[in-house]
């Protein structure tokens, strides 16, 4: 059994419970031991528009509060991923940086002493658990499930800051689907932004984003878009009927966390795994029990 | 002390302004030897097809020194960091950290920041996130929050008054 302490970050676990309520019931299943640590705090990736140097403290705290532990950092939102690994990559190259941001850690008794493996929820997935091993799990295989997959962008991009999956064409998603039984089909529009970042300042641009990328989605004819951050889930299935406003369109697109299908195909109960709080019509989806 | 107070970080921050100029100073130089204008970055622009953002502009710009027009300008704050520029760049230059050194500079220099960014930055100060516990609805309209899925408590930094202190040094002094 391998053990990972999580990092939650901020959205996943004040808002977005169903990534968190599918993680906890699947990675047991296959033998990951997820450990809860106590004290961590923002990413700082929201604030790099502020103040990127406080993004790079906050990533910093992060992880010498992990390295405390000895374990490995599960980090299943893209942008704290990305935030965690650049921090990594810079504190790496600059020890002048690195020297300054433990001087500022002393206050808090963590020190920053190199880099920790982060691990996002697809490589552990595809890398560090593999197909072979979630396809002796599945019990319901879910033929014939016309999928849609969205990586978010952070995950994909910018590949100077080793990114888990490939910037131009990712596939680990679309691996790990077919070994549901499923059907990943590409699209055109599959590395497109949701919109997310412009929440802050403007909330219709964003919107507007999201319902572009949903609309093409839904003309497809796909039968579930399924992602793996917290942002975009945000945007893609709370969000969808005001997204859909803005582009003119009636979306009716159901919208999953990878996970959450997983613990589908694993025969998992839907309520453990959250889908009551999906917002989006997930009723059109015939898949696992009633 | 208030927000603004930390964020503008008014006179006297010239150490903050000489860190942040130092940055733009660096993709300043990488850029007039690397960027010949294909414009390949706006071409997959998420934000261009939408607000106009022409990320070779700002290269540009950037290369004739207009660095307060920019500043002062809304553009820089339509990125949505979608990292396209960034990793199509046949010469490696990086439009999207072009545009938050500019940010940072605009927030350094007291200027208005727009949307949420400061109740974010609060949210962070006070609790460590950039929000609190939210309440969810469910299809059948049932409010739940964290204890009522059975989720642990969340963590968030352990001593605040320490984290804060932290945090608030950083934003100013910037040690």
């Amino acid at each position: 059994m391998k053990k990972y302490a999580l990092y939650p970050g901020c959205v996943m676990p004040t808002e977005q419970y169903a990534y968190e309520l599918s993680i906890r019931e699947v990675f047991p299943i296959l033998d990951i031991d997820i450990i809860d640590v106590d004290g961590f705090s923002c990413c700082g990736e929201p604030l790099k528009s502020m103040n990127k140097l406080m993004t790079l403290y906050l990533s910093a705290r992060n992880i010498a509060l992990a390295a405390k532990q000895r374990l490995d950092l599960f980090v299943p939102c893209p942008m704290c991923h990305l935030s965690l690994n650049e921090c990594q990559l810079v504190l790496k190259n600059d020890e002048e940086m690195c020297n300054r941001i433990n001087s500022m850690l002393v206050s808090e008794n963590l020190q920053y002493n190199g880099s920790i493996n982060v691990v996002h929820t697809v490589d552990i997935l595809h890398d560090h658990i593999g197909v072979e091993k979630i396809k002796e799990h599945v019990k319901i295989l879910l033929s014939g499930l016309k999928v849609a997959t969205h990586y978010g962008c952070h995950l994909i991009r910018p590949s100077e800051i080793g990114r888990p999956v490939d910037s131009e064409n990712p596939q680990k998603m679309e691996t790990i689907i077919r070994a549901l039984g499923a059907e990943p089909i590409d699209y055109p529009e599959r590395l497109d932004c949701c919109g997310a970042m412009l929440s802050s300042n403007l909330p219709e641009s964003a919107l507007t984003k999201t319902g572009q990328k949903l609309q093409k989605v839904q003309d497809h004819g796909f039968d579930v878009f399924v992602d793996v951050c917290p942002w975009c889930h945000r945007m893609f299935d709370a969000r969808q009927a005001k997204a859909g406003e803005t582009v003119a369109a009636k979306l009716d697109v159901p919208v999953v966390y990878l996970t959450q299908l997983l613990g589908v195909a694993f025969g998992v109960k839907k309520e453990k795994l959250g889908f009551n709080l999906n917002l989006s019509p997930i009723e059109k989806l015939n898949i696992g029990d009633k | 002390m208030s927000i603004i107070d930390l964020t503008s970080m008014a006179e006297g921050q010239t150490i903050v302004r000489n860190e942040i100029n130092e940055r733009l100073i660096r993709l300043q130089n990488q850029i007039s030897d690397y960027c010949f204008q294909c414009a390949k970055c706006t071409s997959g622009c998420e934000a261009h097809k939408l607000l106009e953002l022409e990320p070779h502009k700002i290269v540009a710009l950037l290369k004739r020194g207009l660095i307060d027009e920019m500043v002062n300008s809304d553009i820089i704050w339509t990125c949505m960091s979608c990292f396209k520029c960034w990793e199509r760049c046949p010469q490696k230059v990086s439009p999207v950290e072009i545009l938050f050194a500019l940010k940072n500079i605009a927030v350094a220099s007291g200027k208005q920041i727009p949307g949420k960014y400061t109740t974010m930055l609060q949210s962070v100060l006070s609790i460590g996130l950039i929000q609190d516990i939210q309440s969810v609805t469910t299809k059948d309209n049932v409010t739940k929050k964290r204890d009522d899925l059975g989720l642990p408590k969340v963590s968030k930094p352990i001593d605040s008054v320490k984290f804060q202190m932290a945090i608030t040094k950083l934003a100013v002094e910037k040690i």
